[in-house]
């Protein structure tokens, strides 16, 4: 009985947060004000996280918030102000009715081809998700992935100091 | 329908609103939330792929955190070519800035 709550619980909280998700996603695509459409997408990115929870990995879902919600969004805003995208600016007015069936079909075919291939290849398991805990994560980095991660490191390191060295550039030559 | 699927189709579902909102938007930051959108879908569907099949945990969990760190690269990056660019052309509209020259 009480196995059969908690299992409510979870479907609760599962639809609960794609609700999140798809309300964040559409708020983030189609509203006027990009100020808006980033909070939006924090709200999606918020949902994901919840996801990242209910799958049992809290970590990385704290990475998400973490990363995500503290730090790209952040650097999404700067853009936002910095690029004078005022609210109700570019982003408003009409746009033309090719425009947006072109858009609707870039979402609508992927999303046929893609979510039917879902639905027939999905294994019919309902495995339970066992969480690690971050030490064997470390681990795991550190013996078998330590490849990738010195890649990314230097990737972060090389775009960081790209980044600085664009903007540098131009005040240079005025 | 298994529970692996619905965090597929949820994973979907962000891929095809990123690139409705590409095709969508006309300034360049639209443009990239529309990538952050595609970005969080792969990484939803990555540790989907993981976390509810008999693989290994981790190597869903360390293609999370791949993603998301190609994710904090990109959104840097992007953010001194958007800076460069609204110098340059006193605006941000992608249908706009058809020359290659500054």
């Amino acid at each position: 009985m009480e196995n059969l709550q908690y299992e409510y619980l979870a479907w609760a909280v599962l639809l609960g947060h794609i609700a999140i998700i798809v309300v964040g996603g559409f708020i983030t695509v189609l509203s006027e004000s990009l100020v808006r459409a980033l909070v939006g997408l924090i709200m999606t990115l918020f949902g994901v996280a919840g996801l990242f929870f209910l799958m049992a990995a809290p970590f990385i879902a704290l990475m998400q918030l973490l990363i995500y919600v503290g730090a790209v969004s952040v650097l999404i805003f700067f853009a936002i102000m910095l690029t004078r995208a005022w609210p109700g600016g570019d982003e408003s007015g009409k746009r033309t009715s090719k425009k947006t069936l072109m858009a609707v079909l870039a979402a609508v075919l992927p999303a046929i081809f893609l979510g039917s291939a879902a639905i027939k290849t999905a294994p019919p398991s309902d495995f339970v998700a066992k969480e690690i805990d971050v030490s064997t994560l470390g681990q795991f980095f550190m013996q078998d992935f330590i490849l990738p991660f010195e890649l990314i490191s230097i990737l972060l390191t090389v775009a960081m100091a790209g980044a600085v060295v664009l903007v540098l550039e131009k005040r240079r030559q005025k | 329908m298994s529970v692996m699927s619905i965090y597929h189709l949820v994973a979907i579902f962000l891929l095809c609103l990123g690139l409705f909102g590409i095709v969508y938007r006309r300034t360049l930051v639209g443009i990239v939330l529309g990538i952050e959108l595609i970005l969080n879908g792969a990484g939803l569907s990555i540790m989907a792929s993981a976390q509810l099949t008999p693989t290994p945990n981790e190597l869903g969990q360390v293609g999370a955190l791949l993603v998301m760190g190609l994710a904090a690269a990109e959104a840097t990056l992007l953010l001194a070519i958007l800076l460069l660019v609204s110098k340059r052309f006193k605006n941000v509209e992608a249908d706009k800035l058809i020359t290659m020259r500054g």
